[in-house]
């Protein structure tokens, strides 16, 4: 990876974000649950970390906690060095206006006003951040969309007037306006079309060379990451289990559940490793019921063992490359053994 | 529990003479249909014909606004309102649908026809137990007793891999995931087996491993019932990973169709071939993210010719010349290119 800025030459050099052994509790009392547990995340500048994970991982909970929309319960975040997660008050409000770290939430349908034009919508951080200039403003807002590839036409319209590539792009000129050094996108493509996708993906990635942003996208489509992260983040059941860089990551997968990821998502190819069957626990296999404490994908890991009844925590297994598991070096032979002995995977 | 489905309308007479001999082998047909939407004023959909075999799967594919659903809510009899059926006809075994009353639809509904959508919760009554639902479905439908529907249904929901049938059964929709709620939703839709399942976009709210598992059920329902799938998806690559045949659709026109190995290791199209470059490949590598430049046309806007042109990198001047044909280039394989068309004529 030629691209990469993202390797810390100086040690010295904070990260731009940094999540400390971060722990999130949502609701409270007897509905108290835990959603993220013992969280450590670094963002360089410049890096695009890819955030994956499926439903009820914590993927959004931990964009919600950065951006300062839920306070962890234990652990800190740092913004270049500064622990914005202890801010309270007058000093986290002047934070949020300063705007460094900004959210392009999932579906813009809904996270934009619809009874906003486009302009008011872009304009909206730059108001609340205390730009009263109109000339300036709407020159910034222009700009903005400029950076985005829309031009002045779609002004005067509202998010249900243009289309849903142009309504993405809008959120996230809308995050861009206010000139943030952290960009953090939930999904920002699951809901377009192939085609617009990419075209949004590769927007991102201009965005990071153009203005040197660090951004976070979290996605549960690991094929068009690889096409643009530097880095990939795991999370499961609010643990991060596994980071790596992109290439090493997905070309040998080193936790079972990023392997089940891999294996599960759609292709137009159909050689893959390992077929989806291998990496799951089978219905007749009774489902191991770690206590508390255990590995949180026991359940459904098929090669869970004995060690696996205590949570393991993320182990470095080479350069900036991380892994929670305590069978990474055993399970992808005995997948193999498994293929060996009951004939070749299903395939089509 | 075989039913012969045409013996349940007997009224209805079969349509079209001829059909009837192709109708054995033929679950669903679509003849030349036109859908028109904003109360006729535009043409979605124009002059879809496709057919859907026993026990096969047939994928439709296309961008947002291609008329796919559209033409997916036509077969089920439920086009939105200001939407009609302008032309063309819908059959179902040799019998023609497009002008049914909401009475004979009701029969058609469950016994022949079978439906999943994306958003299985929004389908669902979110204060009635999920077992309770499709046992309801058993006893208006199939007229079993109270008895007879629960153990059905719990043999159900074992047949789309619930894993606790008995629990699934007592609960109401907000206690099951969104996998699971979608695995219930086709318990529901092949209840009363019907012999064709129409599916649309039934996983993309699904995450990738719960898609996976709901692609393998579909495909071991059809190998173990012999159930036909109209499976609706704007992703290729779950197109390709599930069907038999591919339907590719463009701004209301079916460019290119034709056997799923074959679409993706040989496409005909210029409209196909970029959508399996802009496709997941699924390979993990890092690679240049490609786009499909320009915009769609317009819903129902009129254009001469081949109404992917403005996009095309390969236009010739023939292409806004007049209609162009869909044209045959292999077995089961149509292409609607003037390019595939003169290699024809040439060859």
């Amino acid at each position: 990876m030629t691209d990469a800025p993202a390797a810390p030459d100086s040690v010295a050099a904070p990260p731009l974000l940094a999540v400390e052994s971060v722990d999130v509790t949502l609701g409270r009392g007897w509905r108290a649950n835990q959603v993220l547990s013992g969280v450590d995340l670094d963002v360089w500048p410049g890096e695009i970390v890819g955030l994956v994970g499926e439903t009820g991982s914590g993927k959004t909970t931990l964009a919600r906690t950065v951006v300062g929309l839920v306070h962890p319960r234990r652990g800190r975040i740092l913004f270049e060095g500064l622990p914005i997660s202890a801010l309270r008050r007058g000093a986290l409000r002047a934070q949020r206006r300063r705007g460094y770290v900004q959210l392009v939430f999932q579906d813009p349908l809904r996270s934009l006003d619809p009874d906003l034009t486009v302009a008011e919508i872009v304009a909206e951080g730059l108001r609340i951040r205390g730009e009263t200039d109109r000339g300036e403003i709407r020159q910034r807002v222009t700009s903005a969309l400029e950076k985005v590839g829309l031009d002045a036409t779609v002004l005067e319209r509202t998010p249900g007037q243009i289309s849903g590539g142009q309504r993405q792009r809008v959120s996230i000129a809308r995050a861009l306006a206010v000139e943030p050094r952290l960009l953090i996108c939930d999904e920002p493509v699951s809901a377009l079309d192939a085609s617009t996708r990419n075209y949004v993906l590769r927007l991102l990635e201009e965005l990071r060379t153009s203005l040197g942003l660090a951004i976070v996208i979290i996605s549960h489509d690991l094929s068009s990451l690889a096409g643009i992260a530097d880095r990939i983040v795991v999370l499961y059941r609010g643990r991060i289990v596994e980071d790596g860089p992109v290439d090493r990551v997905f070309a040998t997968p080193r936790h079972p559940y990023t392997a089940l990821l891999m294996a599960s998502a759609p292709s137009v190819q159909h050689d893959r490793p390992f077929s989806p069957q291998q990496l799951r626990r089978s219905g007749s296999d009774p489902a191991l019921q770690p206590g508390p404490g255990g590995c949180v994908f026991a359940v459904r890991c098929p090669f869970a063992a004995e060690v696996c009844a205590t949570q393991p925590a993320l182990a470095t297994i080479g350069e900036r490359w991380s892994v929670a598991c305590h069978r990474h070096e055993e399970w992808s032979e005995l997948a193999q053994t498994a293929i060996r002995q009951e004939g070749p995977a299903h395939a089509r | 529990m075989a039913i012969d489905n045409r013996n349940l309308w007997p009224d209805l007479a079969p349509s079209r003479a001829g059909a009837g001999a192709q109708a054995a082998d033929e679950v669903l047909r679509l003849d030349d249909l036109r859908i028109s939407v904003h109360g006729g004023a535009a043409t979605a959909v124009r002059g879809v014909s496709l057919r859907v075999r026993p026990g096969e799967i047939v994928g439709l594919v296309g961008e947002s606004g291609s008329g796919k659903t559209l033409t997916c809510r036509a077969i089920l009899g439920v086009l939105p309102p200001g939407c009609a059926v302008e032309r063309g006809t819908v059959s179902f075994g040799g019998v023609d649908v497009t002008s049914l009353s909401r009475r004979d639809w009701e029969r058609l509904h469950g016994s022949h026809l079978g439906a999943v959508f994306q958003d299985p919760a929004s389908y669902l009554n979110p204060v009635l137990t999920v077992g309770g639902q499709l046992a309801e479905v058993l006893r208006v439908k199939l007229g079993l007793g109270r008895r007879a529907a629960h153990s059905r249904a719990l043999e159900l929901f074992e047949a789309v891999g619930l894993r606790q049938p008995e629990r699934v059964f007592h609960q109401i929709p907000a206690e099951l995931s969104g996998g699971m709620l979608q695995r219930v939703m086709i318990a529901i839709a092949i209840s009363c087996d019907p012999r064709l399942l129409v599916a649309d976009e039934p996983t993309t709210a699904l995450d990738v491993t719960i898609q996976a598992e709901v692609l393998e059920l579909l495909q071991r329902l059809r190998d173990e019932r012999g159930l036909a799938v109209l499976f609706v998806s704007h992703d290729l690559a779950v197109i390709t990973q599930l069907c038999d045949r591919i339907v590719v659709f463009y701004a209301g026109e079916i460019v290119e169709s034709g056997p799923a190995g074959e679409i993706t290791r040989r496409p005909r199209h210029p409209y196909t071939q970029a959508l399996l470059r802009v496709a997941s490949v699924g390979d993990f590598r890092r690679r240049e993210l490609e786009v499909i430049a320009g915009q769609p046309p317009r819903v129902g806007e009129d254009i001469t010719g081949c109404r992917f042109a403005a996009r095309c990198p390969v236009a010739v001047p023939e292409c806004g010349a007049g209609p162009i044909r869909s044209v045959p280039v292999g077995d089961r394989h149509q292409v609607r290119c003037v390019h595939a068309a003169r290699a024809v004529v040439t060859s």
